[in-house]
């Protein structure tokens, strides 16, 4: 009897899509779809846009199955390859160095009292989330990231820099404000 | 919270998926595009199935004309004979190639017009064979 597609590993349902299982990747697709869509909209991508882009990964994900080795998980390599894709839109419409206003809201807490980073992210400008997300949602590093970006790497680390600090004074205040002083300190 | 610590924790947080109301959208039309995909495959396949068999029968119709020729009856189908002069600049620019990688001895001029067909036909079973199994591990 066959195993039930629910209790296979990611791996397993990979070896099978590339063997042009459709079913076994609609399975890894029902897994996954919402952290790449999420993603990409923490990336400062349209909810439309996110999707579009998100199903092209996924297409792009299924022509290239026997190329994932298992170096690491399926949904990370989903997501750098999601991650590039939208770069190349964005990339065509120039929008890497229109900066958006920062605001200085309160900090970001839901209902739950859980920290709600998609709302932090609207803090930050839109280099700054893009090289965050990049680096701390895609997993991609700071030269891969200068490469994909076409910007210098100082750029690209000070965005990433200056993202987390903001990050941290909308969902941290009181640390952001120690850290702050002792910067001023030294 | 220093700032090495502040680094996993706000990539915990994006580790953590939202909920998507729409999500059995997404992947419904996810797995009807790559199902279009495979269809449009399979038109292209079967497309060029068709294409190469009729040309395989006009090979065959070729051989038929010259042979008609060498009889003495004139082929008043235009068609045949630029099949025919068609057929001939191919096996020429084919031999100059051969030629360039040094299989000069390899005359294609000289197998008849069955062999080419043959020959022909044998490829076209290979690449048939090829798309069906590709096919039939896309089901």
């Amino acid at each position: 009897m066959t195993q039930a597609l629910v209790d296979r590993h990611d791996v397993e349902l990979v070896a099978l899509a590339a063997a042009g299982g459709r079913r076994e990747f609609g399975e890894l697709v029902r897994r996954h779809g919402s952290a790449v869509r999420a993603l990409l909209r923490r990336m400062g991508a349209q909810p439309s846009l996110a999707d579009d882009v998100a199903q092209d990964a996924f297409i792009q994900a299924f022509q290239r199955c026997g190329e994932f080795r298992g170096e690491g998980t399926f949904a990370a390599w989903v997501k750098r390859i999601a991650a590039r894709l939208y770069i190349k839109r964005v990339a065509k419409e120039a929008r890497y160095i229109a900066e958006i206003e920062t605001e200085n809201a309160a900090p970001v807490v839901d209902h739950a009292g859980l920290v709600d980073l998609d709302e932090a992210l609207k803090s930050l400008s839109e280099a700054e989330r893009l090289c965050v997300s990049l680096c701390h949602g895609a997993g991609m590093a700071h030269p891969e990231i200068a490469s994909a970006l076409k910007l210098p790497l100082g750029t690209v680390k000070s965005h990433v820099k200056r993202g987390l600090d903001k990050l941290r004074a909308r969902l941290q205040p009181e640390s952001a404000q120690s850290v702050g002083g002792a910067q001023h300190v030294s | 919270m220093s700032a090495d610590e502040f680094d996993p924790f706000v990539e915990r947080l994006f580790a953590q998926t939202p909920v998507m109301a729409d999500a059995a959208l997404f992947t419904a039309q996810l797995e009807q595009r790559l199902q279009r995909g495979s269809r449009v495959r399979f038109l292209a396949l079967s497309l060029a199935g068709v294409l190469g068999g009729a040309v395989a029968l006009r090979e065959t119709m070729t051989a038929d004309i010259s042979m008609a020729s060498r009889d003495g009856i004139v082929a008043g189908d235009v068609l045949g004979q630029g099949l025919q002069s068609a057929s001939l600049n191919v096996q020429n620019s084919v031999q100059s190639s051969l030629d360039q990688f040094g299989l000069a001895n390899l005359e294609l001029g000289s197998m008849s017009g069955m062999q080419l067909f043959w020959i022909a036909a044998a490829a076209l079973i290979v690449v048939a064979s090829a798309g069906v199994m590709k096919l039939s591990q896309d089901a």
